[in-house]
């Protein structure tokens, strides 16, 4: 066998490879005597099927299966002893491949790029500092309050923030039209949900009143008739309601699981889940500026375009099942074209191989110890934190999913011992609020 | 003779393990005939269509098969063989001839 390299571009290899034809005439006889035995032929008894009417019958077809086999078989052979990492499926194709002739082919593919780990001093990591105030916790608790408010009658003017309950009948040149009528709908004053001018009309009425309120629907609305036309609507206010906080009592804090205690429990357990959300997003916004730093590091590196395809069909089908049962209908690579995700797929692909490289490098292994720290932490948000545990601990999918993520922490932690770390003060909301990149999962 | 006859005469290669024998041993082809076509028909037709020479037909008239149905009994019909000896060397491929 004959193999001969060349680098067209980049990371694209091509390989020539011969293949004697003695390798593939003597394969295709095995498997013609092998056929012979049992291959069915009119006018013959099964068996007695002499050598020369089987090749003619069936010789095209199974040298052509042959070659294929050989072809495959001699181009792993030809990498081996080549030393080359091919990425993604090769593209072969065959030069010649005539009957007693020798065989020759030309496989192109990509390899994996060298990865040269470099010096990673310069990587500028800003490393979040910040405390949870009294004031952020207050703020926390008003959202709490919010999340769980009650509407309450109240006989007042319906101002903007009130729901009211109210019936409408939308009229047209004085006849009703379609979809314009409405009764015992509850409205949220400020929401935006009906047409411009409505909910301003409302604002002012006390229940129980009555309004006619002359509107014009906008230019670009989506129904053809109403499109710009004048309207009158008649509507009654059923009833006015006010938006009520519930009040800070052990009612309140027994929804959140506080049971006993009362407000100072409860405020300890708000901050402990803040604390940890703070963590986190510490942890998240480190980890993004140290990924972002070896990619800057790295920014010369070329990856296989096979594996960028690869990753970016990966993603697509993750948008893809977003659709749910329209994605059925659908061709996925026309409603989100490559481009959408080619950016995102060569930072991904980059990060994977520069990553893997570094954990082969430093002999990053997941230690049992901290797989079990990294469970308790998560597991800690649960109110059953043994069966959390267990389940993941007898689950091989799961669990190798949470090595990946110590070994990834690992990771930037020895990153971040060779980069420049400087400490920076944030309140609390600005580290919460997510950094424009999204978080890099590996 | 009548150019058409060429084309009729002959039915199609006949495919058995004697005739595969005779293809070995005398480098013979077996054809199925008209039951009307003679041995000089036969040469002309092969030698013409075939492009190869013939050294000799012999010929063959098989009787049709006794074939039993729901009917009682019903005969195949009759048809003729033709055992086409080639010049040395010669032969013919039926996967290529039109």
């Amino acid at each position: 066998m004959q193999v001969s390299v060349e680098t067209t571009s980049g990371l694209e290899r091509r390989l020539i490879v011969g293949v004697p034809a003695a390798r593939v005439d003597s394969a295709v006889d095995s498997r013609l005597q092998e056929a012979a035995k049992t291959v069915k032929l009119n006018g013959f008894r099964p068996g007695k099927v002499p050598m020369k009417v089987v090749r003619q019958r069936f010789g095209q077809s199974v040298r052509m299966e042959v070659l294929g086999q050989v072809m495959n078989d001699s181009f792993y052979e030809a990498i081996q002893e080549q030393g080359l990492k091919p990425a993604g499926r090769p593209e072969i194709e065959p030069k010649s491949m005539d009957e007693g002739k020798d065989i020759e082919f030309v496989a192109t593919f990509e390899v994996f790029p060298e990865i040269e780990l470099l010096d990673y001093s310069s990587i500028e990591v800003k490393k979040p500092v910040s405390e949870i105030t009294d004031a952020d916790l207050d703020k926390m608790i008003e959202n709490l309050r919010k999340q769980r408010a009650s509407w309450e009658a109240v006989e007042r003017e319906a101002a903007t923030g009130d729901q009211v309950n109210i019936d409408f009948v939308g009229t047209k040149d004085g006849e009703e039209f379609e979809g314009g009528k409405g009764e015992g709908t509850d409205l949220e004053l400020g929401s935006g949900r009906m047409i411009p001018g409505f909910e301003d009309g409302i604002v002012g009425m006390k229940a129980g009143e009555e309004k006619v309120v002359a509107l014009s629907f906008p230019e670009d609305y989506h129904s053809e008739e109403l499109k710009g036309a004048a309207v009158e609507f008649a509507i009654t206010v059923n009833a006015v309601k006010e938006q009520a906080l519930p009040e800070l009592n052990d009612e309140f804090f027994k929804m959140f699981g506080v049971e006993e205690g009362g407000e100072d429990a409860f405020r300890a357990e708000v901050k402990k889940n803040m604390e940890r959300e703070l963590k986190n997003a510490t942890k998240t916004r480190i980890k993004t500026q140290v990924m972002d730093g070896v990619l800057d590091v790295h920014a010369e590196l070329q990856v296989p375009k096979a594996l960028v395809a690869q990753e970016i069909d990966a993603l697509r089908n993750q948008q893809m099942q977003q659709f749910g049962a329209l994605a059925e209908k659908l061709n996925p690579a026309d409603i989100l074209p490559d481009d959408l995700f080619r950016e995102n797929a060569e930072r991904r692909v980059k990060l994977g191989l520069v990553l893997n490289e570094l954990i082969a490098a430093e002999e990053i292994k997941a230690d049992a110890d901290k797989v079990r720290a990294t469970l308790e932490e998560m597991a800690a948000s649960y109110e059953d934190k043994e069966e959390v545990i267990n389940y993941y601990m007898s689950q091989p999918q799961q669990l190798q999913q949470i090595e990946g993520m110590v070994i990834e922490e690992e990771v930037v932690e020895k990153l971040l011992e060779k980069a420049k770390v400087s400490e920076e003060t944030l309140s609390y909301e600005e580290v919460m609020s997510p950094p424009a990149q999204e978080d890099e999962e590996d | 003779m009548n150019q058409e006859r060429i084309y009729k005469v002959l039915l199609g290669p006949h495919v058995s393990e004697k005739s595969a024998m005779s293809a070995e041993a005398g480098n013979q082809v077996v054809f199925r005939v008209l039951p009307s076509a003679t041995k000089l028909e036969i040469k002309n037709a092969v030698e013409k269509l075939f492009k190869v020479d013939v050294v000799d037909v012999r010929t063959v008239n098989m009787k049709g098969k006794v074939k039993r149905n729901r009917f009682g009994l019903s005969k195949k019909p009759n048809w003729k063989k033709a055992y086409v000896s080639l010049v040395q060397g010669q032969d013919i491929d039926f996967a290529v001839a039109e």
